[in-house]
């Protein structure tokens, strides 16, 4: 198992009080799996990606990546090597082109100048935007911005992808064609992928469904 | 090489790039005005003593600078003349006498009298007339900055009064100036002691001492403290220095230059900060982004760090080019703007120094940017 959460709990305190948000997950996705995180809004399911994702780390319980759990200091080192991100709001830089995007993302991973390039050019291919590299963000759409975010997570072959509401932004037809395409590029370079949605369209192209709910899991 | 975010963030806006550059520039040109104009007026204050070239100077005892000068007999230079050591010494007068114009006014003119010009090569920029012709007579030469001041031109030939004695203005001099702004007029030793009787009969003001070649100055120096021991001796630089002093001592110029160097650093770092400062929290999500993409704060410090200096160098080459296109206006109004090399470098390094101070209020708030914040809607 590439990925995986054992008994995670996480808490926020609001003054005194302690306000539990995860009581106690335990996940685990495969290489090649495409595993859908479903739940309502407050259910504790963008905690649970930021948690795998290394962002946040839980109050109790541990996460695993590629056999070896994470320490609260390789957290940065982690989400360099092995996670790659697909945000809502696509948040990419608005100043560097869809081709430099994907290269700086691979900049701060430690590749450098023509090899960084080469594998830009490479994943912006991929999601069939070769013709839109030089393009600001401001100048594509919102499926183009998503495909381009897509592309940068992409990018440096990290094993693991996790995706929140990558759909959420983008029209239906346009959604849908983002999601098929993040579903090939996924499967056929053998990289896990967790998209936490809303979004029933999802569902279709995920091998596994799991639902969150008042912080537990639920089949 | 990296993709050059910081750069290109920078550019990307470029309104807040402008205002920041221009704050920068604002604040540079300030220091180099205010710091320029200083020492154009510091440079007045002892330019005569530098071009005498003097190694030593024999002055009343407690003279606060060159201007302001009290006599001594003049046969003191006798003493100094009999000192081993000593190749030439010679009295000068340095004294304030009113000079009548042919409009009938009276203005004020700075004397420098010698007994040979020539060997002191003073004035050092003569366009008119020969400084030996000096001692033949009722003559006088005049500097040109005389013709601003007393409101016209003059021509060798004609004749002004001074203190009531009518002198033909047979030379005259350019680059002559005192601190005071009062026009220079040079005029043969005892002429200079006879048109003030009460004060300058029988008395110098200073006397100029130039050493024999291998001459030991500190010897000399002592040796003169010796024979003369109501008279102060300096050595030329020294001699500059104190008079450059007094007048920052003594007017609250060198306070108001501090005070205007402080707020334009001041201008500068709050307009760079505040703009940074500014950009950081509008780019909060895309630093965010950089976190949660596996950066540190060390990424997001360099590109912070990068802008500032890009500010800093933009905003210094601005606004140095905006402090010598002043220059041609500034001397206009006769005054100097002096911008040595060193003082390049100093406000060049601040300009920097302050930017980069100002990029780390930015830096705070970066380190505590939590990445978790790219979830947020």
């Amino acid at each position: 198992m590439i990925l995986q959460a054992r008994n995670i709990q996480k808490s926020f305190t609001d003054g005194k009080e302690s306000i539990p948000v995860l009581r106690g997950i335990d996940f685990g996705v495969e290489r090649g799996e495409i595993v859908s995180l479903e739940g309502p809004s407050g259910s504790g399911k963008t905690t649970f990606l930021s948690i795998l994702g290394c962002i946040l780390t839980p109050s109790k319980g541990d996460v695993v990546i590629d056999g070896e759990p994470v320490g609260a200091k390789q957290l940065n080192a982690i989400r360099k090597r092995s996670l790659g991100f697909v945000f809502q709001q696509f948040n990419l830089f608005p100043s560097l082109t869809a081709l430099e995007n994907i290269e700086y993302a691979l900049n701060v991973k430690g590749m450098r100048g023509r090899e960084a390039r080469t594998e830009a050019a490479r994943v912006i291919e991929a999601v069939g935007l070769g013709d839109r590299q030089a393009f600001l963000p401001r100048d594509l759409s919102g499926g183009q911005k998503q495909r381009v975010a897509i592309a940068r997570a992409l990018a440096g072959n990290a094993p693991i992808l996790l995706a929140d509401e990558p759909t959420a932004n983008l029209d239906s037809v346009v959604g849908t064609q983002v999601l098929e395409m993040f579903r090939a590029l996924a499967k056929k370079e053998n990289r896990a992928l967790v998209i936490v949605t809303h979004d029933p369209k999802v569902r279709a192209v995920a091998d596994r469904v799991v639902k969150i709910h008042d912080g537990r899991l639920s089949s | 090489m990296m993709v050059d975010l910081a750069t290109k963030s920078l550019l990307h806006d470029k309104l807040r790039f402008l205002i920041t550059v221009s704050g920068v520039a604002f604040a540079v040109t300030l220091v180099f005005v205010q710091v320029g104009l200083f020492l154009g007026l510091m440079d007045n204050a002892s330019l005569t003593i530098e071009h005498l070239g003097a190694d030593l100077w024999v002055t009343s005892h407690d003279t606060k600078n060159i201007d302001f000068a009290h006599t001594f007999p003049e046969t003191h230079v006798k003493r100094v003349r009999a000192i081993p050591g000593v190749e030439r010494a010679d009295n000068l007068i340095v004294w304030f006498m009113n000079i009548s114009l042919p409009n009938g006014a009276v203005e004020g003119t700075e004397v420098y009298a010698l007994d040979d010009f020539a060997r002191w090569n003073f004035p050092w920029h003569v366009t008119g007339g020969n400084l030996e012709d000096l001692r033949r007579g009722n003559y006088m030469f005049l500097d040109a900055s005389a013709e601003k001041r007393y409101g016209g031109p003059f021509a060798i030939g004609e004749y002004r009064e001074v203190l009531g004695r009518r002198l033909k203005i047979i030379g005259r001099s350019e680059e002559a100036k005192s601190f005071t702004t009062t026009p220079l007029t040079f005029l043969d030793f005892t002429l200079a002691q006879s048109l003030v009787p009460s004060e300058l009969r029988g008395n110098t003001t200073y006397i100029l001492v130039k050493l024999a070649p291998g001459a030991n100055i500190e010897q000399v120096r002592g040796e003169i403290r010796r024979r003369l021991p109501y008279n102060d001796v300096f050595t030329g630089k020294e001699w500059a220095s104190r008079s450059r002093r007094y007048w920052v001592d003594s007017t609250g110029l060198g306070l108001n230059m501090y005070l205007t160097v402080f707020l334009g650093c001041l201008v500068g770092i709050v307009v760079v900060a505040q703009t940074l400062y500014t950009s950081t929290m509008e780019h909060i999500k895309e630093f965010g982004t950089v976190k949660a993409i596996g950066g540190g704060n060390a990424d997001i410090y360099a590109i912070l760090g990068k802008q500032a200096a890009i500010a800093a160098v933009l905003g210094f080459a601005l606004g140095s080019v905006m402090a010598f296109a002043l220059r041609p206006l500034i001397y206009k109004i006769d005054l100097k703007l002096v911008i040595p090399p060193q003082l390049f470098a100093i406000v060049f390094a601040g300009s920097l120094v302050l930017c980069l101070a100002a990029a780390m209020i930015s830096f705070r708030k970066v380190a505590s940017i939590d990445p978790a914040l790219v979830f947020r809607t």
